[in-house]
């Protein structure tokens, strides 16, 4: 996938073109005011790099449709963002450009200085916002411009309180696109216009999701590598993760895990279908561990999941058989009923939480790697990517899954993974920052 | 009603058995046409059987008769007789051997045919505890012979097979007696304790498509966990008065609406139980509307994995079997609707009044096989 790179030769400066997405290439507005978004001839041309630009005095009283109409034949005004509003968490990416001249960083306006400083000098926001510093991609190229791209993350139901603070930071004033996909894009379009002023892009989510795979797999080239699997998944001693080359990655079947899933077989990059999903995802994963144990996050949840077994919980092929089921190949420590042995009194009272956990996790993992299998195997695909902050520091559903799918297809299918996990969609929406609709 | 030809009958009492995860269903027949000298010389362990079977309808704490599913003057090898089809708990297995070791039921010398699970995984206590030997049977060519012979004798004179017309309207939907004329192609879903999918191609010909853990075991087992029931019939009874979509979280709480582009309606659940990761959502719902979510989430993963087999398979009958339907119209009026609708009127979704008892019923009929052969 190509960049929409240009070679840049530090000075925030571009030639000329006429619009053509998605390769901006046309001069980038040096004055970040309210009442221009184009650079202005006069005082602050030489900051221009002395090329011919095309120019324009917009003023104050401009309506907003001009500006918007400007901004189609520009590189879009910093700051840059690319926002997934999930059904459980809102994934953000900010690009950070480090190649600001000092003109630039002079004439920048301070809210966006401030937004700058706020995200890159922080890696926790208020109580419930992270970035996650180990994704951090550093010196990537994009639209012509150098910097570092940022993984954020907060609940959803802390979108009121961001909007609150992308009102008081003046965020509407930037004139910047807010490019976003998710659920929420659709559902908070209003709030986000009432309570902050500001316009979304709404774009859809497994575009996004496809198009922020492909991009971010292509611009990895150093640190660990951003695709990978496991070998000898059950073998403590001898599970390693190992790098995958996902050059050719097509036909592909894309497995999304959030709130719930959806499964996309991926042909060409622009030609996917959603070939089915499954309610039974992340969500359930953590509403039914609060409920069973009392936990209130994901990171607990999962901490008592590593410590459980699930084995007394679930009704196994052996406790039913007293063996293996040999006629049609299921084994004795197979699964034959999830949670089967919590009709029993006896049994509910002598297992622990962090059984209950295990065996929540154990089978939504397993019904999402079961019904993964059978679409890999109608559609004909043998490689399966899966993503989603539901395998955030998951390793134990990771394993699972390249078990299960290893085991029940005999080999044929292999499970993938991607470091950047949940963060695709958003990934994905930021790229349609140069094509406002 | 289909005679059955036998060149020998076996001995009475006969029985069929299905030991399953969670259940043993067992089917027997009570001849009707027994002669005067066959009452003199009948032994008083046979007698006491039938009569401890037929006049009563409840055994010891959990064992019930399905009165209502009772086979009237069912001819079969040459005897005309009524079936009789009575179920209890596995957990109480070694009880019902103990039992059958103090009725003497060994020195009846008859086979007992047994199928399901527990035919494999208890069959060394049949025989140290009551001197009784099992003939194991696969429970899947049980099911099939079983739901088979079922269909072609009918039910009392009624259809053995229903369907809904019009599945999407909950409130009006009708139940339909249906002929299983051609039954072939179809595709089989046993929910039990875990699922079972079989593809059936031809009385002889089927194959095992795949399976899923999360079944009747489930749905009881985490309703137990959740809302402090018992028993079966406690969680539907929670069930049909809970509300689920205040604690899944549908298309809508996350959309504001449907999610056009790929043809989501917003009254679709996207995350079952997905809005119990908040504690204000976790106080504020019943232990009612927690039991109707597992129950609607459970019905509809397997409804979603049937029609995935069914379009992979090409079938567009799909017959929902097993006793997590027994009693349980809340699940099969979603298993119909999903089936309808997900398929826009492909698939249809079928339904038999015998649910759980087909293994027992195909042990049995392996009993007069057995004796034929012999």
């Amino acid at each position: 996938m190509e960049l929409n790179g240009f070679h840049c030769d530090g000075e925030g400066c571009a030639e000329e073109k006429e619009e053509e997405p998605p390769a901006l290439m046309l001069p980038r507005s040096k004055t970040e005011t309210p009442c221009s978004l184009i650079a202005t001839p006069g005082a602050d041309s030489e900051a221009a790099g002395g090329s011919a630009l095309r120019e324009q005095r917009v003023s104050k009283s401009t309506p907003v449709m001009l500006r918007l109409d400007s901004l189609k034949k520009n590189r879009p005004p910093f700051p840059w963002f690319g926002m997934d509003i999930g059904g459980t968490l809102v994934k953000l990416v900010y690009f950070e450009p480090k190649d600001i001249t000092a003109e630039e960083e002079q004439e920048e306006v301070e809210s966006l200085k401030s937004i700058r400083r706020y995200l890159t000098s922080h890696t926790a926001y208020g109580k419930t916002g992270i970035r996650d510093v180990h994704l951090e991609l550093s010196d990537l190229i994009l639209w012509g411009r150098k910097g570092n791209l940022h993984f954020i993350r907060f609940p959803t139901h802390e979108l009121p309180a961001f909007l609150l603070m992308g009102r008081d930071k003046h965020f509407s004033s930037l004139h910047t696109t807010l490019c976003a996909t998710g659920g929420g894009a659709f559902k908070y379009e209003d709030d986000f216009r009432t309570m902050a002023n500001l316009q979304l892009l709404k774009l859809d989510e497994l575009d996004c999701l496809i198009k922020g795979v492909m991009y971010i797999y292509s611009v990895v080239s150093s640190g660990p590598p951003e695709c990978y699997y496991f070998e000898h998944p059950t073998d403590p001693e001898r599970c390693e993760q190992k790098a995958y080359n996902l050059e050719d990655p097509y036909p592909l079947l894309l497995v999304n895990i959030g709130s719930g899933v959806s499964i996309l077989a991926v042909y060409s990059k622009d030609n996917y279908k959603r070939v089915t999903g499954t309610s039974l995802g992340g969500g359930t994963f953590l509403g039914l561990c609060c409920l069973l144990t009392g936990c209130s996050t994901f990171e607990e949840a999962l901490a008592m999941a590593t410590e459980g077994e699930s084995t007394c919980v679930d009704k196994l092929v052996r406790d039913i058989y007293g063996g293996d089921y040999e006629r049609f190949g299921l084994p004795g420590w197979a699964v034959a009923s999830s949670f089967g042995n919590m009709i029993c009194k006896e049994k509910r009272d002598s297992v622990s939480k962090e059984d209950l956990a295990r065996a929540t996790l154990v089978t939504i993992t397993n019904n999402i790697g079961s019904i993964t299998r059978m679409c890999a195997l109608n559609e004909n695909i043998e490689r399966v990517v899966f993503v989603g902050n539901f395998l955030r520091v998951n390793t134990l559903s990771m394993k699972l899954l390249s078990y299960a799918l290893d085991y029940w297809s005999k080999g044929q299918l292999k499970a993938l993974f991607l470091r950047h996990e949940g963060y695709f969609g958003a990934v994905g929406a930021l790229l349609e920052l140069p094509n406002p609709s | 009603m289909k005679l059955r030809r036998c060149s020998r009958k076996p001995a009475f009492p006969w029985f069929g058995m299905d030991i399953g995860g969670t259940l043993v269903k067992l089917v027997y027949f009570e001849p009707k046409d027994i002669t005067e000298e066959e009452e003199l010389e009948e032994v008083e362990n046979l007698k006491s059987i039938r009569r401890y079977l037929t006049s009563n309808t409840a055994y010891g704490k959990t064992g019930v008769r399905d009165v209502h599913l009772e086979l009237h003057n069912l001819t079969i090898c040459g005897r005309t007789g009524n079936l009789h089809f009575i179920r209890f708990p596995t957990a109480a297995m070694h009880r019902f051997i103990q039992m059958g070791r103090d009725k003497h039921f060994s020195s009846l010398h008859t086979t007992l045919c047994a199928t399901g699970g527990g035919a494999y995984k208890f069959e060394n206590d049949f025989r140290t505890m009551a001197d009784l030997e099992l003939l194991k049977l696969d429970e899947l060519d049980c099911l099939i012979q079983g739901l088979l012979y079922i269909d072609s004798v009918g039910f009392n004179d009624h259809p053995e097979c229903y369907y809904f017309e019009n599945p999407s309207d909950t409130q009006n939907c009708i139940k339909e007696p249906c002929c299983l004329d051609n039954l072939f192609p179809m595709l089989l879903v046993n929910i039990g304790s875990g699922v079972s999918i079989l593809a059936v191609y031809t009385k002889d010909n089927y194959k095992r498509v795949t399976g899923t853990s999360l079944g009747g075991g489930t749905f009881l087992g985490l309703c137990c966990l959740l809302t402090g029931c018992e028993t079966f019939e406690e969680a539907l009874e929670m069930a049909s008065k809970g509300d689920s979509t205040n604690v899944d979280k549908l298309v809508k709480d996350i959309y504001g609406g449907d999610y056009q582009r790929f043809g989501l309606q917003g009254s679709a659940v996207a995350s079952s139980f997905g809005h119990m990761m908040s504690k204000e959502k976790r106080d504020s719902i019943s232990k009612e509307d927690l039991a109707r979510a597992t129950l609607v989430t459970i019905t509809n993963n397997i409804g979603s994995i049937a029609r995935m087999c069914a379009v992979n398979e090409k079938i567009e009958r799909v017959v929902f079997v097993g006793n997590f339907l027994r009693i349980n119209t809340v699940s099969t009026k979603l298993l119909a609707y999903a089936m309808d609708f997900w398929s826009k009127g492909q698939l249809r979704a079928l339904f038999l009044e015998h649910e759980g008892y087909f293994g027992a019923v195909g042990a049995f009929l392996d009993l007069l096989k057995s004796a034929d052969d012999t």
